[in-house]
């Protein structure tokens, strides 16, 4: 815009009018970071020139962790990859491992994986929704995300005795079993919160002033998308229906029927910062919709197979994808025979997500930022693992 | 043109829907738990039973089989036993468990054959130095304990053992995959 | 005041004998202590019932340790702010940045001088007391500006032209809702619009005709813009610019920025009171002046206090606007329609010089159904999410 007005200035030999184009540090102590992010920000005044993500500032090489804590030792770790939703972390680990060892889990600890995943879906998916409209700056739909997510934890707390870092699933199966209700709760959850997420689409979603801070900003077309590796929700709110729970399906997931919503553009273009934040909307009525058919599908049985304290996995290596809430999150395991990983690599969708926001970034405004970030859902942590 | 009321309607239309949803939440209930104090039961007993808080060990029950602290990934138990040549009983020295460093994972109640290393619903671990963090349960030198054939007879023992017992139940036994 | 002023000194008064300029400048210095403590009065309980209003809606508590509910939070936050270390960052303009909370307090304080409070009860009772109030208020943003300017840091600079940008914007839209009222009272003092209207609804400037009804609405707007208040709060905008112009201020200096922002809220409710809800305006129930005075004064506070509940309302439930979408706001929708709303008004007083007792009954019908409709989706929202009930204002 006002690179416009400058051009237009000189064209018409006005000149005079100059602009200085500051830096600005935006982060790691921002309050819309989420987490410890620094952007620098070239600025010439409120609209960005460019914003260039500077990572690393949580790094806490959980990778070489793994080389030295062994294999079930590593499963807490897993929690800390991307906290807000530590179940499906688990469950790539727990996959990794079973891959290498060749280990059959029981259908029902397959159930309570899918049953405990979906939970933490909707949990960091509330967060997420709830983080962008308090970034647009409307502070009501944060809290009561939040709310939903306490009963969340709740139940989370119920299952596996924590809220945050649940180390609830084990190489070979889950640690606990379903307590006892813990179904008929799960399921009065679930159909008490379905209406809420209709109630906080009225509040947020739909709300004008919202639609017009996230439509038309920051828009990523499906081919962009692909070539920058952008996953999950990031991914399909550009219109590419792919989610690894459907397309390569693991667990149990190929049992269940439902749905991978997809960005619409309704609101603005296809692949604007709306139709992603909308496609995590979207996806927790599916979430619920898994978790309700789970629930109805628990077959009996061990939730746990026999697995050796010391697990010691023959030589080789594996790479398996879990669909986590930000999308494809991949676990690359080197096995040399020993109770130790050779080498670990974690692949995960915020990281990738990060690189495509100094492309996004010119022309956009300070503000606009704020919302790239928000819907992007970037979690710092998984960012640097 | 349209455009241009359209926008004005779905301003209008919108905020005043928000505002009946905020207004309907002035008669809900607020979901504020008002820890610590104005709450009518502590809040620990209302926590479920698999709670993972701070860590505790029944050193009666314990048999010194060190399970807990090779399953620890971090090391914070350290356990010293030796086996007594006269008596052949284990002799626990030492059971320190760092609080400061336990990551509150869970990972070594699991194997432990009694239930004695346990997590308690207790998650008030606050203090003003690490040093005091450290948990020595072992204050002076005692024999491990025995488990017996058949049911503990020991009064004071037999509910400890209960308890721990029932804490291992909890966990999911494995089945032939 | 100066009848008030005159009376005092008269023979036999309790100033008798005392010269005439000494006199008005004591009884000015009583006014100011007098308004100066009503507002901080109630500008520090508006921000303990703003912190619980918000937090109802967000199905929190909100404060209610500090005395009874909490009611005293904002004393025990004062006192806070009061005994912290007042910051100036190394490079700041230290005049500049040392007297901007005081220019900010003034423009906001200067307003109260043209509230009318009930009949006679008004510090000034100017004959262009909207246009003073209009002018005076203004003042805020030099306040401001010279914060964000002065704190030498970029994020309070963009706090601060954001706040010069839309003060000054919205300026307009506020004015020619004014003029709309202005146009029906044929005078600017406050006391004179007051006095226009009368004590039952369907008296008030609000449903007097559809063009002041929508004048309200603009004028509410461009007062919240004005105000800094959600969702317009761009200059602070915490998510993005940390606190905006407020960044680098602390203690004692900060806590007069606050008191502004809640004080201000105060403002806007009264001048609204005044402009369209019939101000202090109550039927003649009695004899007593005092007691008269009394009520017109509590039916005053309560109309301009549930302005204010709205605008704490409004905060709790809508996000924040981007800097061109105000822009875009003001001069593309508030400014035409204010225009095309006066011009109309202007139609309607040369067909109806008196008003029309149709229009008027319609609009009352129409506010009714308004309310009613809204009542319905509030009924709607709550079966839905089927909720624990809890009526009770306190928890």
């Amino acid at each position: 815009m006002t690179v416009a007005i400058d051009v237009a200035l000189e064209r018409e030999g006005v000149g005079g009018l100059e602009t200085e184009e500051m830096t600005l540090n935006m982060g790691p102590q921002h309050p819309s970071t989420h987490g410890v992010l620094r952007f620098v920000v070239k600025a010439d005044g409120e609209v960005m020139r460019r914003a260039i993500p500077d990572i690393g500032y949580l790094h806490r090489s959980i990778e070489k962790i793994s080389e030295k804590v062994g294999y079930h030792g590593f499963m807490p770790y897993t929690d800390r990859v991307d906290y807000v939703s530590a179940m499906q972390c688990n469950q790539g680990w727990a996959m990794a491992c079973e891959a290498l060892a060749g280990i059959t889990v029981p259908r029902r600890g397959e159930y309570c994986r899918v049953i405990a995943c979906e939970l933490g879906r909707i949990a960091s998916h509330l967060i997420s929704v709830g983080a962008t409209g308090m970034d647009i700056g409307a502070m009501t739909p944060f809290t009561h995300c939040i709310r939903e997510r306490e009963k969340i934890n709740d139940l989370l707390e119920e299952l596996c005795g924590a809220r945050l870092t649940f180390n609830y699933m084990r190489i070979g199966g889950c640690a606990w079993d379903l307590p006892p209700g813990f179904a008929a709760r799960a399921l009065d959850f679930i159909n008490r919160f379905e209406p809420l997420i209709d109630e906080l689409n009225e509040l947020l979603s739909f709300n004008k002033i919202f639609v017009e801070r996230m439509a038309n900003v920051a828009v990523i077309s499906a081919e962009k998308a692909i070539a920058y590796n952008l996953v999950g929700p990031n991914l399909r709110g550009s219109g590419v229906r792919y989610d690894v729970r459907r397309d390569v399906p693991y667990s149990v997931y190929s049992e269940f029927q439902f749905d991978v919503p997809i960005g619409t553009g309704e609101k603005g273009t296809l692949g604007d910062s709306w139709d992603r934040y909308m496609v995590r909307c979207r996806e927790m009525k599916e979430c619920c919709r898994i978790v309700r058919q789970a629930i109805e599908g628990l077959p009996a049985g061990p939730v746990i197979a026999k697995v050796p304290r010391t697990f010691k996995p023959p030589r080789g290596e594996v790479y398996v994808r879990v669909e986590g809430s930000r999308g494809d999150m991949g676990w690359y395991v080197v096995s040399d025979g020993s109770a130790f990983p050779y080498r670990t690599h974690i692949r995960t969708g915020s990281y990738t997500a990060m690189s495509i926001v100094e492309e996004l970034s010119p022309g956009l405004m300070i503000a606009d930022l704020v919302a790239v970030i928000a819907s992007f859902d970037i979690v710092a942590p998984e960012v640097d693992r | 043109m349209a455009s241009y009321f359209q926008n004005i309607r779905e301003t209008l239309g919108t905020i005043f829907e928000g505002l009946a949803i905020t207004a309907s939440h002035f008669v809900r209930k607020p979901f504020t738990l008002q820890y610590p104090d104005r709450i009518d039961i502590p809040i620990q007993d209302t926590l479920p039973f698999r709670y993972r808080g701070l860590l505790d060990v029944d050193l009666e029950i314990c048999t010194g089989c060190l399970a807990c602290e090779r399953a620890c990934p971090i090391d914070c138990i350290v356990i010293d036993a030796r086996k007594d040549t006269q008596t052949r009983e284990m002799i626990l020295e030492r059971f320190d468990i760092d609080l400061a460093k336990c990551m509150f994972c869970g990972l070594c109640s699991e194997p432990c054959p009694t239930g004695s290393i346990h997590h308690t619903p207790e998650f008030e671990g606050a203090d003003y130095s690490l040093e005091s963090l450290v948990r020595r349960f072992v204050k002076a030198p005692v024999a491990a304990y025995k488990p017996t054939k058949g049911p503990e007879t020991d009064p004071t023992i037999g509910p400890v053992l209960k308890r721990g017992l029932r804490y291992l139940d909890e966990f999911a036994s494995p089945g032939a995959s | 005041m100066q009848q008030f002023a005159d009376g005092l000194m008269e023979p036999g008064g309790p100033l008798a004998g005392i010269s005439t300029p000494l006199g008005y400048v004591l009884v000015v210095a009583l006014f100011a202590f007098l308004i100066l403590n009503f507002i901080m009065l109630v500008a520090g309980v508006t921000s303990w019932v703003e912190r619980r209003v918000w937090a109802r809606i967000q199905s929190r508590i909100g404060p209610n340790r500090v005395g009874p509910q909490g009611v005293l939070q904002w004393l025990a936050d004062g006192i806070k702010n009061i005994m912290k270390e007042d910051i100036v960052p190394e490079q700041a303009d230290r005049f500049l940045f040392k007297a901007a909370p005081y220019l900010t307090m003034m423009g906001f304080f200067g307003a109260f001088a043209c509230i009318p409070f009930a009949d006679g009860v008004i510090a000034a009772d100017l004959n262009v007391g909207v246009l003073y109030i209009t002018a005076v208020t203004a003042l805020v943003v030099v306040g401001i500006l010279m914060a964000g300017w002065s704190s030498n840091n970029k994020w309070a600079l963009l706090g601060g032209i954001r706040s010069a940008a839309q003060i000054i914007s919205y300026e307009i839209p506020a004015g020619l809702a004014v003029i709309t009222v202005v146009l029906f009272t044929g005078t600017l003092s406050m006391q004179g619009i007051v006095e226009a209207q009368g004590a039952a609804p369907w008296k008030w400037f609000l449903f007097a005709n559809p063009f002041l009804f929508v004048a309200f609405f603009v004028f509410f707007t461009a007062a919240l813009a004005e105000g800094n208040r959600t969702p317009f709060d761009l200059p602070e905008a915490e998510s993005e610019l940390v606190a905006g112009a407020f960044t680098e201020y602390s203690g004692l200096r900060s806590l007069l920025f606050f008191l502004v922002e809640w004080g201000n809220l105060y403002v806007i409710g009264a001048v609204a009171t005044a402009l369209f809800l019939g101000g202090w305006r109550v039927p003649a129930v009695t004899d007593n002046p005092v007691l008269l005075g009394v009520l017109q004064f509590l039916v005053f506070f309560g109309k301009s206090y549930f302005l204010v509940f709205i605008a704490m309302w409004v905060r709790g439930t809508l996000p924040r606007v981007r800097v061109d979408q105000l822009m875009s706001l003001c001069w593309k929708y508030l400014v035409p329609i204010s225009f095309v709303n006066m011009l109309g008004a202007m139609v309607f007083f040369v067909l109806f010089p008196e008003g029309s007792p149709v229009v008027r009954f319609g609009m009352v019908a129409f506010g009714a159904a308004l309310l009613v409709y809204f009542l319905s989706r509030v009924v709607f929202h709550i079966r839905r999410a089927r909720p624990e009930f809890h009526l009770s204002p306190f928890a």
